[in-house]
């Protein structure tokens, strides 16, 4: 082995054995002994020997070697795809941008399921922050009253922090104009249970929420930075909100995320004490947040909660409900609108892979068809079955990685596009990006494509029955390869018409969504909301007199057909709820009445709305506050509630059951839906705004005019801002665009799932289109000999058809029976529309196979082309 | 299609015509090493070698293995005439552009 007496150092030795590449080992390994060179040239060829990989080499397999080093072959191989790959370059391009797509777009999709729905709360140890809600009369969550609230935090063991909030809109006099800012008052443990804490300054204490104390303010990073100008000396700064002085005391790290009010620019603490008359157990308009104590589970928290919710009824059993309450995760209250969906379309962007990895899949097979001439030489000369089917998934590794490369690229752009249309309402949004989870997706999913629509093609081409087949004849292989392919294409044309259906059935239920009347008239009225309490409007008596003005001033403007303020405006988010409470008809647990959204209204509201009237009448300017209380409810709320009686003359307490007027019902209006289309028009009770005694500070304007509405916009805050400059105007919306809305949310998914079903389409037929090219050409012998023995043109293009028709019925049958099944998990997002609708998978399907039939003709011109004069001369 | 040489190729295509027959991988490490005073690692020379060889300028041809080689061959490398005419050419280029370069320069 060695030369007498030369001792070259083993491991540098075997490390060159591996290292070196074949044209240069023996040569070189030689010159070392000859020279009688000393360790140290073995170890510095060592370090250059990977060098020799880098030579041109024509790929010739020599026969096995237990020398071969695993490490440049591999390389080799590499090369020797990539070369075969440009030399094939539309399909390689076919097959890569094919691979790009799927692995695109479901890495996108990704992108935005992953913060929504894999990491919604943003907190540490998020999940064991819950949501602690009463159930009300409907078993629906409600919120909790400040009392309530108080002996949760003192009784519950469950919990390590409690907190309450509400919501928080306030105008800030300070520096420059008047500038509205949103936020939460909170209870002092607020950060606690979050887990966050302020990166400047300090979070709330105890000694805050104590009413007469300095108010105090802790400032989001944005609103420091915006409002402020990042100043670092915000600490200690006094800021004007509503005519009340606050102390900045902390401000927020810029990666906190609210993310149950993601706007909220501020946070002020609570200050409720039981004295005050909205702390009152019935005044249900807390939300609860707490942490659970290590080992507690949410159920076991929810059953304490719930016997505290019956020592609650025992001790107070006119306030409470007989629902009780209970803890929910956050995560899952944060996500509940959007879960459904957002699986749905993992689901299917998923399925779209599927078809596209099929796809190249056949792409590989037909050509692993026409190199089994090559596959046999080099298996002659003594290439094993292992090595050539290594090389095959080194190609089809190396289409995943540059096609899962180009998807990243994709990902990127698409995910930019998503966030453009995504609803704004959707939670996290903030966080939708293509980050490092995306990426180790991306290349999982890479990793599993490669390997997948690698296998196949790879054990057919160099299979065992290779060399057989090349005994006896090409023909037995090619058949068994169509069956492979056409297989395939079934699986593809089957997945397809999974995705068409689904696309198919949301479409429909957005047609019927978008159908159902909002209950008002929204073609032609603009709105508004005034944030009223700023600066002079001190008292309840300025902000009435402030917004009487405000609506003579409109009223006056040229091009307003009508106007009026409400309290709450349908579909715009607004949520206002009251118990009511019937004089003729009280129950023994007040808590149990029925509650409505309350509306107090200008004169005219009901007008300018376009709500219909249904019986008695609606108000008058002589409906003020000197005049006998009078209400109007929806038609719902009366056939609900009133039924046996005659509504007209009823006489209903709203709030407290013990407290304020009774107002007579005067009449009945239409049922107007104000949480979204879908929801069920809850009851409604119409006030004249004169009438209730507490004055909302926040209204919505509501005009009617002729001609293009939103032009008005100006004019009328114009009008507004003439009364009081210092009133901000938020939220400027025509009534049309707050029911478009509304259908935001099912919209996104629908656009997106037409994409699939769109794309899924075009590959289907793509295949089969590839599958019929391919056996046209392997049987042009065959259909020469036909033509030659008298079969016309129509004939061979008859047959053509006939075959891709059928791979496509086989295609439907086994999509229809997948699409039954699969559309269950849907119900969830249809709206008005059953998963088996008739109507929609007939449509889809007489859509499926028009588009094969249209991939089929391209193949059956070929076929009708085919020269039986040249075939026989071929033969 | 023309090749361009570079700058190590030059040098090994130079020591190959220099060593006539007697060129292999050490014989071309030591002539480049006396001459240049540069010790490219063997690996590095049959790497170029071998380029040179797929582009057609330079042929090899395999000896007999031999005991005091620890019995393996040696790979012998002979310049082409397409590898003599792509020096030529490559040598041209250095001497029109250091042609009249100024007082400063003398050309080697």
């Amino acid at each position: 082995m060695t030369p007498v007496g030369h001792r070259p150092p083993r491991l540098a030795h075997w490390l060159l054995g591996r290292l070196l590449a074949s044209h240069a080992r023996e040569a070189l390994l030689g010159d070392l002994a000859e020279s009688r060179a000393p360790r140290a040239a073995y170890w510095r060829e060592v370090l250059h020997a990977p060098r020799t990989w880098f030579a041109p080499r024509p790929f010739v397999t020599t026969t096995p070697n237990a020398g071969e080093g695993r490490v440049p072959q591999f390389l080799m191989d590499v090369r020797y795809a990539w070369r075969g790959m440009t030399r094939r370059k539309g399909m390689t391009a076919v097959a890569v941008g094919t691979l790009a797509l799927g692995i695109g777009a479901s890495a996108a999709i990704f992108s935005v399921v992953h913060p929504i729905l894999l990491r919604t709360v943003p907190y540490p140890a998020g999940d064991r922050i819950t949501m602690l809600w009463e159930r009300d009369a409907a078993g629906e969550r409600s919120n909790v009253g400040f009392l309530t609230f108080d002996d949760i935090a003192r009784e519950a063991r469950s919990f390590d922090a409690v907190a309450a909030m509400r919501y928080m809109n306030v105008t800030m006099t300070t520096s420059g104009e008047p500038r509205p800012l949103a936020g939460q008052r909170v209870s002092p443990d607020f950060f606690r249970v979050l887990g966050v804490a302020p990166v400047l300054g300090r979070a709330f204490e105890a000694a805050d929420d104590v009413r007469g104390t300095p108010n105090v303010l802790i400032l989001s990073d944005a609103t420091w930075r915006d409002a402020f100008g990042a100043d670092p000396a915000i600490l200690e700064r006094q800021v004007v909100l509503d005519g009340v002085s606050y102390s900045v005391v902390g401000v927020l790290p810029a990666e906190f995320e609210n993310v149950l009010v993601p706007t909220a620019q501020i946070y002020a603490p609570l200050r409720y004490d039981a004295s005050l008359p909205w702390a009152c157990r019935t005044c249900r308009h807390l939300r609860v947040i707490a942490r659970l104590r290590p080992g507690v589970t949410g159920e076991t928290s929810t059953a304490e909660l719930d016997l505290l919710a019956q020592n609650l009824r025992r001790d107070h059993p006119s306030e409470y409900a007989t629902g009780g309450m209970f803890s929910e995760s956050l995560s899952r209250y944060v996500t509940r609108d959007v879960r459904p969906a957002l699986l749905a379309l993992l689901g299917g962007v998923l399925i779209v892979l599927l078809v596209a990895s099929l796809n190249v899949s056949n792409i590989l097979l037909a050509r692993g068809a026409s190199r089994r001439g090559e596959f046999a030489v080099r298996m002659a000369l003594g290439a094993g079955r292992g090595r050539l089917m290594r090389q095959l998934l080194t190609e089809s590794a190396l289409l995943a990685v540059i096609g899962g490369s180009l998807g990243v690229l994709l990902a990127i752009a698409g995910v930019r596009a998503l966030v453009a249309i995504a609803p704004t309402e959707l939670p996290r949004l903030s966080a939708i990006g293509v980050n490092g989870s995306v990426l180790l997706f991306a290349l999982l999913l890479t990793a599993l494509v490669g390997v997948l629509f690698g296998l196949v093609p790879a054990r057919r081409a160099a299979g065992p029955q290779l060399q057989e087949s090349l005994r006896s004849g090409a023909r037995q292989l090619v058949g068994s390869d169509r069956v492979t392919r056409s297989v395939v294409v079934i699986a593809e044309v089957a997945l397809a018409l999974v995705l068409l259906v689904g696309s198919g059935l949301l479409l429909r239920s957005m047609d019927r969504l978008l159908a159902v009347d909002p209950g008002f008239d929204a073609e032609g009225v603009l709105t508004m909301q005034v944030q009223a309490g700023a600066g002079a409007l001190r008292t309840d008596t300025l902000v009435q007199r402030f917004y009487a003005s405000a609506l003579e001033a409109v009223r006056q403007l040229p091009g307003v057909e009508g106007a009026s303020f409400t309290s709450q405006l349908p579909l715009s988010g607004d949520y206002d709820g009251y118990g009511v409470h019937l004089q003729s008809r009280p129950s023994a647990n007040p808590s149990d009445d029925p509650s409505a959204f309350r509306y107090a209204v200008s004169p005219g509201y009901l007008e300018t709305m376009g709500i219909p009237l249904v019986r008695g009448r609606t108000f008058t300017p002589r409906d003020d506050e000197r005049a006998v209380p009078v209400a109007i409810v929806s038609a719902t709320f009366a056939s609900r509630h009133l039924q046996g009686l005659d509504p007209i003359g009823q006489r209903v307490r709203v709030g407290a059951h013990d407290e304020g007027p009774w107002r007579e019902i005067v009449g009945i209006v239409g049922d107007v839906h104000q949480e979204s289309l879908e929801a069920e028009a809850p009851g409604a009770i119409y006030l004249p705004e004169s009438q209730w005694e507490f004055v909302d500070s926040q209204r919505s304007l509501v005009v009617r005019g002729d001609g293009e509405v939103s032009a008005l916009a100006p004019s009328l805050r114009a009008a507004i801002w003439a009364v009081d400059k210092d009133q901000p105007i938020v939220r400027v919306v025509t009534a049309e665009r707050l029911v478009a809305a509304t259908a935001a949310g099912r919209r996104f998914a629908l656009v997106l799932f037409e994409g699939f079903a769109i794309v899924a389409l075009l590959l289907a037929a793509a295949g089969i289109y590839g599958v019929l090219l391919g056996s046209v050409t392997e049987r042009t012998r065959e259909l020469g000999v036909r033509a030659a023995f008298g079969a016309s043109a129509s004939d061979l293009v008859w047959m053509v058809i006939r075959q891709g028709m059928t791979l496509t019925l086989a295609g439907v049958a086994a999509g229809l029976a997948l699409a039954l099944g699969l559309t269950r998990t849907i119900t969830g997002l249809l709206f008005g529309i059953s998963a088996i609708d008739p109507f929609t998978y007939a449509a889809v399907t007489v859509c499926l196979l028009l588009v094969a039939l249209l991939a089929c003709f391209v193949p059956a011109f070929r076929a009708a082309r085919v020269d039986p004069m040249e075939t026989l001369r071929a033969e | 299609m023309e090749s361009h040489l570079g700058e190590l190729e030059q040098l090994v295509i130079l020591t190959l015509l220099r060593l006539g027959d007697d060129a292999y991988g050490v014989s071309v490490q030591t002539t480049l090493a006396e001459r240049t005073g540069r010790t490219p690692a063997l690996a590095t020379i049959y790497t170029t070698l071998a380029r040179l060889e797929a582009k057609g300028l330079v042929v090899s041809h395999t000896g007999e293995p031999s005991a005091e080689r620890g019995g393996r061959a040696k790979k012998h490398f002979r310049v082409t005439g397409v590898g003599r005419s792509a020096l030529k050419r490559s040598l041209a280029d250095v001497r029109a552009l250091t042609q009249g370069l100024g007082s400063s320069w003398s050309a080697p």
